[in-house]
């Protein structure tokens, strides 16, 4: 076994020679491996956020008419052609831009690389909260058909998801979504 | 030391070397023992490389665990896949596979008369173990706000009007923050 060997240990007092008790080490180094190949988790599951719109003022605490009317980007994914993005103050039209629909085909899944530019583009030239210390983020309201299947809607919000935006906190700065999600039910 | 330098004292500490089976008075065994044959029949154990090879082991298998431990995903349930997306947290996870509707593994529902009705509606089991859910958590943390966070775990092939009125029921029950369970893609990023 591995030891220290000073060369003394003739004299008084402790010995000054050790053997380092490597068998338990190992035992408790085996064990240790046991357990978190036990415990492991080899899936790479996340999640992706989106939030609802349900009848009834977002902030209770406050009457509708004096809350701001933001600009807020709808994504219309109605029809099998294109995609509309509709810039909008309340319920008032700003600007509408027509996006070709072209699905890229990652293995089995579908992802919009094209809306994804497009938005980011949006962003960058209309979007109102992109200062580092604003604490706000941008809204995008999601609206498709009953019949769009689930992977098209999550490939659509992960393209929302694309513009990212520094944001200070704590003095530390980190990169967060731009645009906050709400998924239209109606 | 030498061997005239041992001999003049009596020495209580021998000098290093093989002692294993020296006094079998078999010959061959002896050769064997003090290396005189062709290979050794002692042999040394490398521990350390042993040791260095399970601590690597043990770093990597640190660095890459995860307290909130694995999701159990149902074998029939394709997951979408997304690319700006958030480490998994500890909520509700309402499931959709097939035609049934499941609450952290209760059942709670069915697909069927959504699909059938081709409008949204609320589906009021859901809706009735949501709310409790609701107000076992106020219980347990009285005086906190409630997040209203609800994972949902969606087979990719789900209609949007299926996936709508889950999320409209949960939503009415307290939980408008939905977080949908995905695959994740590759890179990295927050959404």
């Amino acid at each position: 076994m591995a030891g220290i060997d000073t060369g003394g240990g003739h004299g008084k007092g402790r010995a000054t020679n050790h053997e380092i008790p490597l068998i338990p080490f190992i035992d408790f180094l085996l064990c240790l491996v046991a357990f978190l190949l036990v415990t492991a988790v080899w899936s790479q599951m996340a999640r992706i956020n989106a939030d609802a719109r349900v009848p009834g003022p977002p902030k209770p605490d406050e009457e509708i008419e004096k809350q701001q009317k933001e600009k807020q980007l709808h994504v219309e994914m109605r029809g099998e052609r294109k995609f509309q993005l509709v810039w909008k103050e309340g319920s008032t039209v700003v600007n509408t831009i027509d996006v070709e629909r072209k699905p890229v085909k990652v293995g089995e899944d579908t992802q919009f690389p094209d809306l994804a530019k497009k938005i980011v583009d949006e962003w960058t030239a209309n979007g109102s909260h992109r200062a580092p210390t604003d604490t706000k983020i941008d809204q995008a309201v999601l609206h498709c058909d009953n019949s769009t299947q689930f992977q098209d809607v999550i490939a659509v919000i992960d393209a929302i998801y694309k513009p990212q935006r520094d944001y200070t906190f704590a003095g530390a700065v980190k990169k967060i979504p731009a645009f906050n999600v709400t998924f239209a039910v109606n | 030391m030498s061997e005239k330098a041992l001999s003049r004292f009596t020495q209580p500490i021998s000098v290093p070397g093989r002692r294993l089976l020296h006094h079998v008075p078999l010959h061959f065994v002896l050769k064997k023992v003090t290396g005189g044959g062709q290979r050794a029949a002692n042999h040394e154990i490398p521990l350390i490389p042993f040791i260095d090879f399970l601590l690597c082991i043990v770093l990597f298998l640190l660095a890459s665990f995860s307290a909130t431990g694995e999701l159990p995903v149902d074998k029939n349930v394709q997951l979408p896949k997304a690319e700006n997306v958030l480490d998994m947290t500890e909520a509700p996870m309402i499931a959709i596979t097939g035609t049934q509707i499941m609450v952290d593994g209760v059942p709670a529902g069915n697909t069927r008369a959504i699909e059938e009705a081709n409008r949204l509606q609320r589906i009021d089991e859901l809706f009735n173990i949501l709310k409790n859910k609701r107000e076992l958590w106020k219980q347990i943390n009285p005086g906190k706000e409630f997040p209203g966070v609800a994972v949902l775990q969606v087979d990719k092939k789900v209609p949007a009007l299926v996936v709508k009125s889950v999320f409209q029921t949960a939503a009415f029950a307290g939980y408008p923050n939905i977080s949908f369970m995905v695959g994740r893609l590759g890179g990295e990023g927050g959404g």
